[in-house]
């Protein structure tokens, strides 16, 4: 497969993508999500007066998984977690795309992986 | 509980962890400010730094989800784990295969049950064997037996701290170097009393190389 093919099928992906994060994000209890690519990124969030607190959080969450992943010898990271008192965000690698969804406490984001066809 | 016994219970507590489960690599405890309060022995302090030091980072910045409660990192080939454990943290690591059910339970069950029983634990204080230095008297007869004899209040004094009905047994050392362990009784003697005396047989004198008006440490025997 030519590089630019490839480069055409990963931006139909992300594409793809962005209409199911457009999908979800209506639904109860999800705050909002942060998708980074090499050059772009798309923020869609509900309080927009926060979107650097949450840019930073995404950004600190990949790069503890990162770290963490080196230290424990876990392998390329999947996904992150993080549980806050209030809510909280899961951090997944697509392709080299970083996406971060922010949610309360009660949304299944296991269920959410699969709506998003992720898992 | 004392804190060395605290994280001596965590320690094992955390090594047993790793019997049941081998799946689970690493595992340590923690609190909010870094300090490391119990790990398992294949943990480097090395790693668990580095993960205090992520765990600070986002710490730090998580205002907007609240207090951080747990951090999941799934990798290709393990995952890592820290979870908030009532004032503490517990971090483990372990391989893809673990069970989460299982990992779970530990982290949401086990050590936090552990943790509560540690601090609802009063153990039992070593207590110290309160040990007296008495002026010996030689005991001579036919009649004597090997019975030692000191005074009722000492022994009562004895009994009482010890918490048990009555004080059956002494351990005798002499600066010698010499000791032994005989029965005691009161002593019989109204003329004796309260002078800070033990009457010892001559023959127990003999094997503990003292002589009368000598001084010897007397303690209750452990029992």
């Amino acid at each position: 497969m030519s590089a630019k093919k490839k480069s055409k099928e990963d931006k139909d992906d992300i594409e793809i993508l962005q209409e199911k994060l457009q999908s979800i994000k209506g639904r109860e209890g999800i705050i909002g999500y942060i998708l980074r690519g090499s050059s772009s990124a798309s923020i869609d969030l509900k309080d927009p007066t926060k979107i650097i607190n949450y840019a930073i959080l995404s950004a600190t969450a990949f790069e503890a998984g990162q770290d963490l992943s080196a230290t424990f010898e876990i392998g390329e990271v999947d996904t992150i977690l993080l549980e806050g008192e209030n809510a909280k965000l899961l951090s997944i690698m697509v392709d080299s795309n970083r996406l971060s969804i922010f949610m309360e406490k009660n949304v299944d984001h296991n269920e959410l992986c699969k709506d998003l066809n992720l898992t | 509980m004392n804190k060395d016994q605290y994280a001596v219970a965590l320690k094992n507590a955390l090594t047993e962890v790793r019997n049941i489960c081998p799946d689970v690599s690493h595992s340590f405890i923690f609190t909010k400010d870094g300090m490391i309060i119990a790990s398992d022995p294949e943990t480097e302090e090395k790693a668990m730094e580095k993960m205090i030091h992520s765990f600070q980072s986002i710490a730090e910045k998580a205002d907007t989800i609240g207090n951080l409660k747990a951090f999941y990192v799934d990798g290709k080939k393990g995952k890592v784990i820290l979870s908030n454990v009532n004032d503490m943290y517990l971090a483990l690591a372990a391989s893809k295969n673990a069970d989460t059910a299982y990992l779970h339970s530990i982290t949401r069950v086990i050590i936090p049950t552990v943790l509560k029983l540690l601090e609802t634990i009063n153990p039992t204080p070593i207590q110290s064997t309160p040990s007296r230095q008495l002026v010996v008297d030689t005991l001579s007869g036919f009649f004597i037996g090997d019975s030692v004899q000191i005074d009722t209040e000492l022994l009562e004094e004895w009994a009482k701290l010890l918490d048990q009905k009555g004080v059956n047994e002494v351990e005798i050392e002499a600066f010698g170097g010499k000791a032994t362990q005989c029965k005691v009784k009161e002593i019989n003697d109204p003329q004796l009393k309260g002078k800070g005396m033990v009457r010892i047989p001559e023959k127990v004198c003999k094997t503990l190389e003292v002589k009368k008006g000598e001084l010897v440490k007397v303690k209750p025997a452990s029992t």
